[in-house]
């Protein structure tokens, strides 16, 4: 099956349900981790829920798998880099993609930052891990199971 | 805001319903952040083949385009507390700064809001939980110390 429609599609329901329910506006995240206004708990909160329900079904159904990950450093300091970012842009990464997508022109600088820092912690784990990268092929499709 | 936000009941179940058909067309979790992860990584390498992850993050960018045009126009002006408090020559390199920190933080942790927050928490992911508690905690003492001290 060729997945790049399929996934299209899958993105641009994303992107509207982020647009039209403000997740796009640094203001209505700020309000929402001011503890303001409870919307973005509701939405998130029931958005995980029909997430979790449905695939604990389809599990149960033998039609999808996976394995839980155990919690290791990385996914605490990673967490609270990113907590840094997305508490002072008040966006993350879906919502700063919809800026640029509305034509919000201060989404461009944070782009350029989501695309550095993605870029900077590839080198890194390069460096850090040259065995992992030994050839061109496995480099293409570099996605170790579980990561983003 | 200047456009009304559909229903949390609508827009919530919406989401989730987007990662389900990921997990049963890819058999992957939904991550925004594998999206750029996969464009830096092709272009590095001099192809622009992309597989899923790009396209899910290219139609995101549709939606917030078809948004716009059906609402008439974009969600806000200006960049929320950042361009009213503060300096706008200062707000670009903040904005790069804090992107930088949003994807080498969420490479890190493998994952942002979507893939641990969303994807991950609905499976009850022990790393995912940790890290959607981490990064929350962590956004929401930001927002305080920085309205506390602009």
């Amino acid at each position: 099956m060729r997945p790049r429609l399929p996934a299209l599609a899958i993105g641009v329901v994303f992107g509207v349900a982020l647009s039209w329910s403000g997740m796009t506006s640094p203001d209505v995240i700020r309000g929402a981790l001011l503890f303001e206004d409870s919307y973005l708990f509701l939405f998130f909160g029931s958005a995980v829920a029909t997430a979790s329900i449905g695939l604990l079904l389809l599990r149960r159904a033998g039609r999808v798998t996976w394995t839980p990950q155990r919690i290791a450093r990385r996914h605490v300091t990673g967490s609270l880099i990113f907590g840094v970012g997305w508490g002072v842009a008040d966006a993350c990464p879906g919502p700063i993609m919809t800026q640029i997508g509305q034509g919000i022109a201060w989404g461009v600088p944070l782009l350029a930052g989501v695309l550095l820092g993605v870029y900077a912690f590839v080198r890194r784990s390069e460096e850090t891990e040259p065995a992992r990268d030994p050839a061109p092929a496995l480099a293409r499709g570099s996605s170790v199971p579980g990561s983003a | 805001m200047l456009h009304p936000q559909l229903a949390w009941y609508v827009a919530g179940p919406l989401l989730g319903l987007c990662v389900i058909a990921v997990r049963l067309l890819f058999n992957a979790r939904l991550g925004v952040t594998g999206g750029y992860s996969e464009i830096v990584d092709r272009v590095r390498h001099r192809s622009l083949v992309f597989d899923w992850r790009a396209w899910l993050l290219f139609g995101v960018l549709f939606g917030g385009t078809i948004f716009a045009l059906a609402a008439g126009g974009p969600d806000f002006h200006g960049y929320g507390w950042l361009t009213r408090e503060l300096d706008e020559v200062l707000v670009a390199p903040i904005l790069v700064l804090s992107g930088g920190l949003i994807g080498y933080g969420a490479k890190t942790a493998g994952g942002c809001t979507s893939g641990n927050g969303l994807s991950g928490t609905a499976i009850l992911s022990p790393a995912s939980l940790a890290a959607t508690a981490t990064f929350f905690g962590t956004a929401i003492a930001i927002n305080f110390l920085t309205r506390a001290l602009f």
